[in-house]
């Protein structure tokens, strides 16, 4: 380099030295150490023992690891597609030119900042069984036929949808906005639309749909990636179910064992770091490929679109 | 620099953060100015019986010297906490942890053993132990060693509504006494609602409490663990056990328990199905009689101990306690050994509430039995919890178990709860769940022991003999 | 979009007042139930409001509490010899056979009567996981009556706040016993997630500016690269760092204080430099030529023109952290031991796993409090967070 060059790297690493330090210190080396300790035998109060493969091709062969991943994609599976659902609806419905529309907003979006934590409390007193709002409410709809609602957390059937249901009361963030995004839309092609003859669905679907594509493959990556990372509202929940209190086993009967729920059993409950490691590793893959996925997904149809 | 508002932003940030990250909190120095050595105790008990009862046994340690100070914290979640403070080094000096945690704490290295101690006041390991019954004995130790002394013992028994053995017919002052009269009484105690044909009472369900579904198959006459393997699926008394359990099932129907249960209060509240009538029998421990006291006084009850369900093994109880231990790195193990005989010693001679020491002070606060074999003759006779003599009864007897010395317990345990809902819910037969759990927890074991040898360690799994 | 058709908006309407309803239910119930004593919390059939019961009790027409229903006949009698002396029981009628020597009864009583227990005006905080309802204190006065001598009215018992505020943080005890000493006060729970939020907002603002002007504003070698990899940590799932972040802040002896939670602020966050980088990036370059022309140095063109024109941004991240911190649970979870240390949503969590009964009205109210100052927060920077959101959401 010459000297301006040098000049000109030395006040760039400057200005991101602290970065640069942060990102060493808080995120590569954890993420480096976290790759040898996933090939050790690692307790935490004895130092790792390197071990190979060991923990890899046991979690090929642990029943309860593919539970717990197939407990978290099912409930992304649910609550991705659902969430951007409702936002959007209720986006739609927002977009509508009514009045006291900034009230309306206030209502859904309130929620989605509330602590998950005294979220996770209010919800587990509604799901109960006895005493809980919704079964008060859907006593009485269902009793004409026959039935009764279920008992929700307390059974392993309706446990995860539980869960579905209270995450869809935290859609404002993503409704605010998909709102911000079709205001971005111009009148003009709806115009244009209205003349061509179009009706109010074909509408939606074939300018309003592909101009919001962007955003709404963008949103749905973050939800799905966060949705992968389930943890507080089912440890909280799961706790109280068992009704002991210590054991966090996503109970009932393991349905609402999610992936990071394990993880965090094995680390500091069984005190098996090396394979907690090596979940979170094969966590990092699984959550790269499918932003890799998306992403491919997205581009591919919105060059169609041009 | 040469621009005020920008110099004294960046100057405000600076001592900011500088403040902030020079903070922290005091880790307790060891002898504090007040010339004593503080000592740190967590245990997991706000209040209730076992929070005052720690309290008073607290203060009254405190009172009985002046060179040790007890400095008591509550703090939940214990056992991970207190892995997590070792780790970080910073533990306490006396962690109050549950007796399933000696194994898996002791071959974690994470705790220091109380041997030292033990012989530098001039007894044996054996010596030390003698002073217990033999089953909270077995969970003081570990591996050759001993690793706690009790805080909190616990027996379980039978409880049963007598109100409704009235009502069934059945006489209120005789329990059954074996598991065919168990079976029988369940069946009398299962009431229906003539219209809806729905469950407004049942005898017993094993899912409630619910805490102790592996207690089954040591009653049965199974095992759990020989001292080398599991035996959860290869004993098949134990299979026996979990064909019981999924009877209460298959005779009442699967939709019906599942209804009937979704309506059970929390344990701990009026609405518990044991206090509110909806089950008549229930296995809980030494502490229900205070619960019962406190949320449904004028409960018609009654305590005796497990019917027989292997003929010849009678008083067949299970048994738990907390436990008192010091971590690795504790600052002053010292005075907490000395905290912790106190514990686990008492006034053998004490004959007026006063003269209450030690663990006799502690229990006889808590309603419970104590773990010493010698009671004074104070505690014996005015102890509060009325079926008392039945809990020291089971204490002594030669049929009590507890849960297996095994450092993988924990998942052990979850494997249990995993399987008895498994059964109960019609998921799977008996058969397959144990032996589901059993592949898991072979594996599981197998590469414990290999991770132990691989840190140097090895597995002594005799008991230590006691004169 | 204008919905022409007078039927149209109307459906509109009405969609939005049933999804409003669904999504501010939660929130009612919530109050409601903060505002209920204990055995109304949990009694069959529901009710939304809080009721105060009084019936004649010993005489005098007292406020009760109703607890439960009797299932047996029996009688109240007054136990006249030996050392339960003077205590008044229930006994069924067959207790009442094998004891009629040693009771006086009082009067009789039906199946289906209702247990009910005076009042006391409470001064003293019972303790939490006693399971007792805090109205009433041992010794009170009680009676089973039918369940019409009770009358009752609609009251709501704004006590719960306080009392539940008095008891997340533990028993307070009498002055001076080890459960006073163990007690941690509400404030301090809320000073610690202040702490946190302040001092992370402080670093967030700090950090993230600085870095991003170093991404955004200059050309300088391995830029790109630097922020490639940057992007891609966005990527990387807290569980893959936890167990190594663990032994990283073992190292720096900081585990068992707040400091994990604010220190990683200072350093940067891979979010926020993207966040902030975007916004540099439409500053014109020409106001930053300008300056260097003058002779400026980068660190002044920073301060003196970059951060004042960046106020929108940086109070976006500064309220997001905010949000985000405020709400974190795992973090706590994962470094904190000692309740004195414990963030609001750490000291919510283990009031709720308390051992002894779950006392709903104290968890709602201990919750409303801690959703609240998010709430306040949130009307008064409405515009900012919608903002951006819009902004990150749209542009990302």
């Amino acid at each position: 380099m010459n000297r301006i060059e040098w000049r000109r790297f030395r006040a760039g690493i400057a200005f991101t030295g602290l970065w640069i330090v942060g990102l060493g210190a808080f995120t590569a080396w954890p993420v480096v150490a976290s790759l040898y300790y996933s090939f050790c035998d690692y307790s935490i109060l004895k130092s790792p023992v390197w071990s190979g493969l060991e923990n890899y091709r046991e979690l090929i062969h642990d029943d309860l690891f593919w539970k717990s991943l197939r407990n978290t994609l099912f409930y992304a599976g649910l609550s991705v597609p659902l969430g951007t659902v409702v936002a959007l609806s209720l986006a739609l419905l927002l977009n509508c030119e009514v009045r006291g529309r900034s009230l309306f907003r206030l209502f859904f979006y309130l929620p989605s900042i509330v602590p998950m934590v005294a979220s996770a409390m209010l919800w587990l007193w509604i799901f109960n069984g006895q005493y809980g709002l919704l079964n008060w409410v859907l006593a009485p709809i269902l009793a004409p036929f026959g039935l009764h609602p279920p008992a929700w957390l307390a059974d392993p059937l309706w446990a995860k949808p539980a869960l579905v249901i209270m995450s869809l009361w935290g859609v404002g963030n993503a409704m605010v906005i998909y709102l911000a995004g079709l205001q971005d839309v111009p009148r003009e092609l709806y115009e244009a639309a209205a003349i061509d003859g179009a009706t109010g669905w074909r509408r939606f679907w074939h300018v309003t749909l592909p101009l919001l594509a962007p955003v709404i493959y963008f949103n749905i990556i973050m939800a799905l990636i966060s949705s992968l990372q389930i943890f507080t509202q089912a440890y909280i929940m799961s706790e109280a179910a068992n009704g002991n209190g210590t054991v966090s086993d996503g109970n009932p009967a393991r349905s609402t064992l999610f992936y990071t729920i394990y993880l965090f059993t094995v680390a500091f409950y069984d005190l098996r770091m090396g394979y907690a490691s090596a979940m979170a590793y094969v966590l990092f893959v699984i959550t790269v490929a499918l932003t890799w996925l998306a992403t491919r997904i997205a581009r591919r149809r919105m060059l169609n679109l041009d | 620099m040469r621009h005020p508002a920008g110099n004294r932003l960046a100057g405000l940030a600076t001592v900011l953060f500088a403040v902030a990250a020079a903070w922290t909190p005091a880790r307790g120095d060891a002898v504090s100015s007040d010339g004593r050595i503080h000592v740190t105790y967590w245990d997991k008990w706000i209040s209730g019986y076992e929070g005052n009862a720690i309290e008073s046994t607290v203060a009254a340690f405190n009172g009985s010297q002046d060179r040790i100070v007890v400095d008591y914290f509550v703090t939940s979640q214990i056992d991970r906490k207190t892995i997590i403070a070792t780790a970080g080094g910073v533990p306490p000096d006396v962690a109050g942890l549950w007796a399933q945690n000696v194994s898996t704490f002791a071959d974690a290295e994470a705790l220091t053993p109380l041997d030292g101690f033990i012989r530098d006041d001039g007894m044996s390991n054996g010596e030390w132990l003698a002073r217990y019954y033999p089953i909270f004995a077995a969970i003081c130790q570990h591996s050759g060693h001993v690793y706690a002394g009790i805080s909190t013992p616990a027996c379980m028994a039978l409880y049963w509504n007598k109100t409704l053995f009235r009502e069934a017919g059945l006489d209120p002052d005789r329990p059954p006494r074996t598991l065919a009269e168990f079976n029988e009484d369940c069946r009398r105690l299962t009431k229906r609602d003539p219209r809806s044909g729905r469950l407004v009472q049942v005898g017993f369900l094993p899912q409630e409490p619910g805490w102790w579904p592996w207690a089954f198959c040591d009653w049965f006459g199974g095992s759990l663990f020989d001292g080398h393997s599991v035996t959860f699926a290869t004993d098949p008394r134990n299979v026996d056990a979990m064909r019981w359990v999924r009877s209460f099932t298959t005779e009442n129907g699967l939709d019906d328990v599942k209804t009937f249960s979704s309506y059970f209060g929390q344990f701990a509240s009026p609405t518990a199905p044991f206090f509110t009538g909806k089950i008549a029998m229930v296995f809980q421990g030494v502490w229900y009689d205070g619960y019962i006291a406190q949320y449904k006084p004028g409960l018609d009850y009654g305590v005796g101990p497990w019917p027989e369900a292997v003929p010849g093994v009678g008083d067949f109880a299970t048994a738990e306690a907390d436990i008192l231990t010091i971590p690795r790195g504790a600052r002053n193990p010292r005075a907490a050994w000395e905290f912790i005989k106190y514990v686990n010693s008492s006034n053998p001679r004490a004959r007026t509430r006063a003269e209450l020491q030690g663990a006799e002070l502690l229990d006889f606060l808590q309603e419970k039995l104590s773990p010493l074999r010698v009671w004074s003759p104070y505690f014996e006779q005015h102890h509060p919890n009325p079926n008392i003599g039945m809990f020291r009864r089971l204490a002594a007897s030669p049929h009590i178990v507890c849960i297996p010395d095994m450092g993988i317990w924990w998942e052990y345990y979850r494997e249990t709860i995993s399987t008895l809902d498994k059964v109960r819910l019609l998921e799977a037969t008996p058969e397959d769940a144990l032996r589901y759990s059993q592949t898991r927890l072979d594996q599981s074991w197998a590469r414990y022991l290999l991770s132990l040898r691989r840190h140097g360690q090895t597995l002594d799994p005799t008991q230590i003999a006691m004169p | 979009m204008r919905v022409h058709s007078k039927f149209g908006r109307f459906v509109v309407y009405l969609l939005l007042a049933v999804c409003s309803l669904a999504f501010v239910m939660p929130f009612i119930w919530l109050l409601s139930t903060s505002l209920k004593p204990i055995d109304q919390v949990m009694s069959l059939p529901m009710t939304f409001f809080p009721r105060v019961y009084a019936a004649d009790l010993d005489g005098r027409h007292r406020e009760v509490s109703l607890d439960f229903a009797v299932g047996q006949a029996g009688a109240v009698a007054v136990v006249t010899a030996g050392p339960e002396a003077g205590r008044r029981v229930f006994l069924s009628d067959q207790q009442l056979a094998s004891r009629s020597s040693d009771v006086r009864v009082l009067h009789r009583v039906e199946p289906g009567w209702w247990h009910i227990t005076a009042h006391v005006d409470a001064t003293r905080v019972v303790r939490p996981g006693s399971g007792v309802n805090s109205d009433v204190v041992e010794g009170a006065r009680w009676d089973i009556v039918p369940r019409s001598a009770v009358e009752s009215r609609i009251r709501f018992r704004w006590r719960n706040y306080t009392e539940a505020l008095a008891t997340i943080g533990g028993d307070p005890g009498e002055p001076g016993s080890t459960a006073a000493m163990n007690h941690v006060s509400f404030w301090v729970f809320l000073g610690n997630s202040f702490t946190v939020c302040v001092l992370g907002v402080i670093g967030t603002v700090f950090s993230n500016s600085i870095v991003a002007y170093g991404f955004a504003r200059l050309r300088w070698r391995g830029r790109d690269v630097l922020f490639a990899v940057t992007l891609a940590t966005m990527m990387v799932p807290f569980p893959a760092l936890m167990v190594p972040l663990y032994g990283v802040f073992r190292a720096l002896h900081m585990v068992g204080t707040l400091q994990p939670l604010w220190l990683p602020t200072f350093f940067g966050s891979a979010f926020n430099i993207f966040l902030m980088r975007q916004f540099f990036l439409t500053i014109p370059e020409e106001l930053s030529e300008a300056a260097r022309i003058d002779g400026c140095s980068e660190w002044r063109i920073f301060l003196r023109i970059i951060l004042p024109l960046s106020k929108p941004v940086l109070a976006v991240a500064a309220l997001f952290h905010f949000l985000y911190a405020w709400n974190d649970f795992l973090g706590p979870l994962l470094y904190l031991s000692r309740k004195r240390t414990f963030t609001l949503s750490l000291a919510l969590q283990s009031y709720q796993s308390q051992t002894g009964g779950v006392q709903w009205h104290y968890l709602m109210a201990a919750s409303t409090v801690t959703i609240l100052p998010i709430i306040v927060l949130f009307l008064f920077t409405q515009r900012f967070f919608v903002q951006g959101i819009a902004t990150t959401g749209t542009k990302g």
